[in-house]
């Protein structure tokens, strides 16, 4: 992929650095793209999604003149153009505390700054000189932990579809990353990952919930059903056949939400009429507003209960 | 979300013995989410979920609801939509199905503001950050609070279930380091004052366990009346619970508390009174509302909330005592 038309810093580091869990807890939220090459490979971080592969880019380690210090940090702005550079002679303590920093920074301000651009920027320039300043003063302690880095992990054992399944995660591991990240599940959505849009929603113990608002832990020995787990020996569940027959999708990335939603509804009790369809899938939002043939496939099913 | 030790509570005294420091999860549905943005960073969490909390029935005219019954649950209820219907409507007013499912009493009682500057790193709050300044102040207002603000605080307090638990004199139930107490819910909640930080009167370790409703002659005639932007799943711009009791077309006896309006539900006590004695008819409910209402401070985009409030009011006492509109 080509570099975002928007400021990124570009971290080249001559051994490939580990980038365990915490390191990448530390790099969410932050908003700025960081891409790490090393060189072998190449991985962005992005603001929310997961750290995507990009491949070793050899052309940007000729451009940047990289290679020659352990960790060659550069930050770009939204033309391209080398702001601030900077070389360390060691990479993984030296970028893993940078990026402390900054995420450091970053929750301490800036303040009163709305809009999107701005924030973009500052943050990628908080991002940038605590990247810079670790590189100037890294004293790398082996032995030193930093404080709430480390948690320890967690067994949990719940049944996914009808199948036992085991984790090992962070407390802060939510239902939805397991399902999406752990179990190769990826049919709950991850939307809004705050509980307002719906595409997450999983039946858990039998009842619709949120999936980005549950964490793991806490459901040790709990019934998951997914969109994976609906239909029966390659037979569609109803409510699934009806979404087709209905076209109650466009781009469909609501659906599986709004499916087990729907299936949900069903069981807690029959609709006595369209708005109370509606009033009932509140909790699912559709952007492409394909409503009218999801109220439509819901009645189907409903009607034929 | 920052990282955090994980502790689940095998019973409640095992609960409120693993200290003060540390945060109570059950549902998530708010702390969760809060911690995602990093507004609330506990260090511990001690899972009570699967508390054994979750009952829900009457005895001696008195309805308990434990602290870990869900939202859904509580509303569905028989009891509760016969004993007193205002919490199921002001249950089923809020949130969505699926936060329904997740959410439980305790929760909701803590349940914090919506004020988007609290809920943004980049903005000051004072309740997140004490001492910090407001950005709410001048800032869009159109969600904020209009009666108990101060000068450092303008958050709306969001719940719908609370302002009908004010209505019905409910009485929350809490165990901590120094054994039971129960807590007016009126005492619950804290105005902002110089310390909006400070939202609740809970002493540290303490853990609700349940609250209680008096099924008084008010309490089955309860309403909850809700005004938004949308038709569903939004927060009030303004609600009311009422309940009112008449005879012979006369007030006997009338509770209301207001939702959206205030940095906590809203009861005035003389504005109840006012209507007692008084005929059931709209002149009385809008002078009670008056009354209710003064006092209110306004800031730039919600000065229409102190009337969509009185009319709310009106509305929902009109219901109550089933008085044609």
């Amino acid at each position: 992929m080509d570099l975002p038309k928007r400021p990124c810093l570009l971290a080249f580091c001559r051994h490939t650095p580990r980038f365990d869990e915490a390191f990448r807890a530390e790099l969410r939220g932050l908003g700025t793209p960081l891409f790490a090459f090393a060189p072998e490979s190449g991985i962005v971080f992005g603001a929310d999604d997961e750290p995507r592969d990009v491949g070793p880019r050899p052309e940007l380690w000729r451009a940047h003149g990289a290679g020659k210090a352990a960790l060659t940090v550069v930050l770009l702005d939204e033309k391209h153009r080398v702001r601030l550079r900077r070389d360390a002679p060691e990479a993984e303590a030296t970028l893993l505390a940078a990026i402390r920093e900054a995420g450091r920074s970053v929750r301490a301000g800036p303040r009163g700054i709305g809009r999107r651009e701005l924030l973009v920027n500052s943050l990628a320039v908080a991002l940038g000189a605590a990247v810079l300043q670790a590189c100037a003063s890294s004293r790398p302690a082996p032995d030193a932990k930093p404080a709430g880095a480390t948690a320890d992990l967690i067994d949990v054992a719940l049944v996914v579809n009808g199948v036992e399944r085991r984790l090992r995660v962070e407390p802060r591991v939510v239902l939805l990353d397991a399902l999406r990240e752990n179990l190769g599940l990826t049919g709950a959505k991850k939307g809004c990952d705050m509980g307002q849009c719906g595409a997450c929603t999983v039946l858990a113990d039998g009842q619709r919930v949120n999936s980005c608002l549950k964490l793991v832990a806490q459901l040790e020995g709990a019934r998951i059903t997914t969109i994976e787990g609906l239909a029966r020996g390659g037979e569609l569940h109803p409510m699934q056949q009806a979404f087709l027959q209905q076209d109650a999708l466009q781009c469909g990335y609501c659906t599986p939400g709004q499916i087990l939603s729907a299936v949900a509804l069903l069981q807690e009790g029959k609709p006595k009429d369209d708005d109370d369809i509606r009033e009932r899938m509140c909790g699912n939002l559709c952007r492409c507003g394909a409503y009218p043939n999801i109220v439509a496939a819901i009645r189907d099913v409903a009607g034929r209960a | 979300m920052r990282l955090f030790t994980f502790q689940r509570a095998g019973s409640v005294d095992e609960a409120v013995a693993s200290g003060s420091s540390a945060a109570f999860l059950a549902g998530g549905t708010n702390l969760v989410d809060l911690m995602k943005i990093e507004v609330l960073n506990p260090e511990r969490i001690v899972d009570v979920a699967r508390l054994q909390l979750a009952k829900i029935e009457i005895r001696d005219r008195t309805l308990e609801i434990g602290a870990l019954a869900s939202n859904s649950a509580v509303a569905e209820h028989p009891d509760v939509r016969r004993g007193a219907p205002g919490l199921s409507e002001a249950l089923l007013s809020g949130a969505s199905p699926q936060l329904r499912n997740a959410a439980t009493v305790g929760g909701n009682l803590l349940q914090r503001t919506r004020c988007a500057y609290y809920r943004d790193l980049a903005t000051r709050c004072n309740k997140r950050e004490p001492g910090s300044g407001c950005d709410a102040m001048d800032g869009w207002t159109r969600m904020h609070a209009v009666l108990g603000v101060s000068d450092k605080c303008i958050a709306a307090h969001p719940s719908d279930f609370c302002v009908a638990l004010y209505a019905l004199d409910a009485v929350v139930r809490v165990r901590g380091p120094a054994g039971e107490r129960e807590i007016p819910i009126g005492d619950l909640h804290l105005l902002p004052g110089d310390h909006p930080e400070q939202e609740f009167s809970l002493r540290p370790g303490e853990l609700i366990t349940g609250v209680r409703v008096p099924i008084d002659g008010l309490a089955p005639r309860s309403r909850y009346v809700k005004v938004r932007d949308r038709q569903a799943y939004a927060f009030a711009l303004a609600s009311c619970a009422a309940a009112v009791q008449v005879q012979g077309g006369i007030v006997r006896g009338a509770r209301f508390a207001l939702g959206g309006v205030g940095t906590k539900p809203w009861r005035v006590p003389e504005a109840e009174r006012s209507m007692e004695g008084r005929p059931a008819n709209r002149e009385t409910f809008a002078s009670a509302a008056e009354i209710a209402l003064r006092g209110a401070k306004p800031r730039r985009d919600n000065a229409f909330k102190v009337e969509l409030a009185k009319r709310t009011a009106v509305r929902a006492l009109m219901s109550s005592a089933e008085v044609a509109s």
